[in-house]
């Protein structure tokens, strides 16, 4: 990603001799690139990303935002945070020998990747293959990557008119832009295809929502230069302006919004599918986490905690029981919850319940369940469980999508079909109604 | 606890007087006083006199009153919980300390006459540790009962592990002892991630304050100084617990606190869990640093049964089962090998629910298996109330649907043979 971006001219070459000197005194001389996108100490000195990263860069065609996540089992919930602010994937996988049968396997990442990625609503997908160079360019090599991958995304429902394929060398700097100069000749050889740059330019932004009421769940929360805490996120839906006023749910605070920054540049609206810092004022910056979601006070999002969901099961060991607890993913939030009840499964194709009251779900079903967040004791008073904003999939596709984890691996993936236990907020701060069905 | 008294004839009759001193002593008073029960502890009551001339005099009078217990209340933190849970998610800073004092509250009507309160009026009792507590009950004092008194009356208990389950910006103190985990103490820090633009110093800032807030929570919840502790455990995914131990080693280094560096260096574990939440403290007990230290302590025991169980129901369907109906066809058929039973049925407030999982434990026993007692406290209990509170593994498989069938067959054939006898008796 760091070769990428020096390519395309985003780095410049104070940064770039910094970071190479950086890192030979480190002794990682080979992470030199990875260290323009892994800025902290931690992430530097054990040489892995862990935290989302966010650059963006122009190619002929596209102004493309970069959202570089972590791989590592661990950083998952920061992987998915950055995944449902993304519109496309490109995955950058391994051609060494063994390097890539280790990252496919089941107990790799490259396939969790894929279903996350799937799940949060991404269709279209690059697959980089990366380190040719070290095969020496075998373009068997590429095919039986290519292969294996192909028969992968497809049964993860990646439709195949929207994935490609394409070789490179990040270290030598081969066919990122293009497929020149002498490190580049073995491969010119047998590839005439498109660069990385080429298959950047192609790729189609998705229709964004500019009608729907705004919705901008945050990912990052930071005190900005001047007074005022900084957001960030993904706007979902609608347009935001600088001087409107908007809720933070959950809780019943408002603020004001005083500049809107987008790449770097003050503008004075964004709108739904941009990836904005907000400025906020007059709002305590206490009241302002990550996870939580700004809306106009006339639109806000509903609150639950009790929610029925369609989902489908991933490959897993343990078949999924009553009673189940999991975590709730969504965006850039995790809550402890259980799956209260199995309503039915469904057929996966049609949707048509096949079995009411199942007593496990194994891999691979379809199926509707209640979902119930916990609250975060094991104390036998039934401590009530903070609501989460979340809305039906049918109302905003980029609110409606949640993913559950348990015991670190992804399990499965699901669309809120209904709100159960509802909490619904008059505009007027000071006047709460309940409404529990 | 401490056995002061104890008088039970052979039919479940008679009283026990007990006196509790610590929280875990309240669970188990929680667990043993049922509905209908006579309980008998010292109270304050403000009384009122109205004398002659019409003017009312008030105040309070210590006495031992009787009850007859119509509920049975028990909150792990003496402090109400907010009800306010609209408002905003936990505050940037720590919020203050709630007591760890556990509280148990008895309700029902006064049953023994005494000088200053009418006989009917009702009454909460607030059990206070150190006091005597007289439970009498008219058939009760079944074997799960009396063997819950025998087990709370085993001295040299206390916190065994202190946990700190952390994430970035979280993290949550508890302190697992043989029967409860209480989670003391919460910390949320709103950290920000490092695609800040102005630069990634504000993480690392935003992490120093962590730390620091980490260690004088430390300080003040975690008992490290007291000789049952045996284990520090810091659990976390990631490496955020390298960074916590590192700070707390080199802050207890600045201050001086030879004790707690001494506690630290010793008795710290270091235990990579899947997730920053207070319900990855099963896998905590699960890892294997902790299961060779801890063996014997319940809830380890606890932690591995459960396991034990969610194994076999991904192997082979058929011999793990749960829920009350399910369990008792396998218990009728003696195919039991292990049950897992939480203390939750048996605070069930019906008498003759509890009195069929009594007969169901005690069954299960005499053919020879074993019983573990889940404690709802715990998170590994936790998790058995969500899957209805009772399970089995058997020890060889058995199929629900043929078992079922089988048993309504059974009894068409006895109804079919009741109606003959009657149908003949009549005719005859």
């Amino acid at each position: 990603m760091g070769r990428l971006l020096y390519e395309l001219g985003r780095i410049d070459e104070k940064t770039r001799v910094a970071n190479e000197r950086g890192s030979s005194k480190a002794g990682k001389s080979s992470f030199s690139w990875a260290w323009e996108l892994d800025g902290t100490v931690e992430e530097r000195e054990r040489g892995i990303t862990m935290d989302i990263a966010l650059q963006s860069l122009s190619t002929p065609q596209r102004q493309v935002t970069i959202l570089d996540a972590p791989g590592h089992k661990d950083f998952i919930p920061n992987m998915i945070s950055g995944a449902a602010q993304a519109d496309c994937a490109l995955l950058v996988v391994d051609a060494i020998t063994g390097e890539f049968e280790a990252g496919f396997d089941r107990g790799g990442q490259t396939r969790e990747h894929l279903l996350l990625v799937r799940s949060l609503g991404v269709s279209q997908v690059i697959v980089a293959v990366n380190k040719l160079d070290q095969v020496n360019w075998d373009p068997s090599r590429f095919e039986e990557i290519c292969g294996l991958l192909r028969a992968f995304l497809v049964q993860s429902g990646f439709p195949s008119s929207k994935t490609s394929f394409v070789p490179v060398s990040a270290m030598l700097g081969v066919n990122l832009v293009n497929c020149t100069g002498a490190d580049a000749l073995v491969l010119s050889k047998w590839y005439k295809g498109p660069t990385l740059v080429d298959l950047l330019d192609k790729l189609e932004p998705p229709t964004r929502e500019i009608a729907s009421p705004l919705r901008l769940p945050i990912s990052n929360v930071f005190k900005g230069q001047s007074s005022g805490t900084g957001v960030t996120g993904r706007i979902c839906g609608g347009v935001v302006q600088v001087g409107e006023r908007l809720r933070v749910l959950p809780g019943d605070e408002s603020a004001i919004v005083r500049l809107i920054d987008v790449e770097e540049q003050s503008v004075p609206w964004a709108a739904a599918g941009t990836n904005a810092t907000l400025y906020l004022t007059s709002i305590d910056p206490n009241h302002l986490n990550i996870g939580s979601v700004l809306c106009p006070p006339s639109d806000i999002v509903p609150l639950a905690t009790v929610f029925t969901a369609r989902i489908i099961v991933f490959d897993i060991q343990l078949p999924i029981t009553t009673g189940a607890s999991i975590e709730l993913f969504h965006h850039s939030r995790d809550v402890p919850a259980t799956i209260s009840k199995l309503i039915a499964t469904l057929d996966r194709a049609s949707g048509v319940v096949t079995k009411k009251n199942p007593r496990v779900l194994t891999k691979g079903i379809s199926a509707e369940v209640e979902i119930s967040l916990r609250a975060g004791t094991p104390s036998s008073p039934a401590l009530s469980a903070r609501p989460i904003p979340l809305e039906p999939f049918s109302v905003n596709k980029d609110m409606g999508r949640i993913l559950v984890r348990r015991g670190g691996e992804t399990i499965s993936a699901g669309k809120p079909i209904s709100l159960i236990a509802v909490k619904v907020l008059n505009t007027l701060p000071g006047i709460v109604l309940d409404v529990i069905s | 606890m401490k056995l002061v008294g104890k008088y039970v004839d052979k039919n479940g009759a008679g009283y026990v007087n007990l006196r509790p001193e610590d929280d875990e002593d309240m669970w188990h008073l929680y667990n043993i006083i049922q509905q209908g029960d006579i309980v008998r502890a010292p109270a304050i009551r403000r009384v009122q006199n109205v004398s002659a001339t019409g003017s009312t005099e008030s105040h309070r009078v210590k006495l031992n009153l009787t009850i007859q217990v119509s509920r049975v209340e028990f909150s792990s933190s003496g402090a109400p919980s907010s009800s306010a849970d609209q408002a905003s998610s936990p505050a940037g800073s720590s919020s203050a300390a709630p007591t760890t004092t556990a509280a148990l509250h008895i309700s029902g009507p006064v049953a023994s006459e005494n000088r200053h309160v009418k006989m009917g009026a009702f009454h909460t009792l607030d059990i206070e540790s150190n006091r005597d507590v007289r439970i009498e009950k008219v058939d009760g004092w079944d074997s799960v009962a009396l063997a819950r008194v025998e087990e709370s009356c085993v001295p040299g208990r206390g916190a065994e592990v202190g946990a700190v389950v952390c994430g970035e910006g979280t993290a949550a103190f508890c302190l697992l002892s043989q029967h409860m985990t209480l989670v003391t103490h919460r910390i949320s820090v709103s950290i920000p991630r490092k695609a800040s633009a102005p630069g990634t110093s504000q993480y690392e800032k935003a992490m120093a304050r962590f730390y620091a807030t980490l260690y004088d929570a430390f300080v003040r919840h975690i008992p490290y100084t007291s000789p049952s502790l045996r284990a520090i455990v810091l659990a976390s995914p990631g490496w955020v617990r390298e960074g916590v131990f590192n700070a707390m080693m080199t802050e207890a280094g600045r201050r001086g606190d030879k004790t707690l560096s001494k506690a630290l260096r010793e008795k710290t574990v270091k235990v990579h869990v899947s997730s920053a939440h207070v319900h990855s403290l099963v896998e905590v007990l699960k890892s294997p640093e902790i299961v060779a230290q801890l063996k014997e302590t319940k809830f380890a025991r606890e932690g591995i049964v459960l396991d034990k169980f969610f194994k076999m129901l991904g192997v082979d369907e058929m011999r793990a089962w749960y829920g009350p109906d399910h369990v008792r066809l396998a218990a009728d058929r003696g195919a039991i090998g292990t049950l897992l039973i939480s203390d939750e049925l048996f605070r069930a407030s019906d008498p003759k629910l509890r009195k069929t999982y009594v007969e169901l434990v005690e069954g299960v026993q005499q053919k020879g298996a074993e019983v573990v007692m889940f404690s709802s406290m715990h998170e590994s209990g936790q998790q058995l109330n969500q899957l209805t509170g009772i399970a089995a593994i058997l020890t060889f498989p058995l199929d629900v649907e043929v078992v079922e069938a089988e048993e309504r067959e059974a009894r068409e054939e006895r109804r079919q043979q009741e109606t003959k006898m009657l149908d003949g008796g009549g005719a005859g």
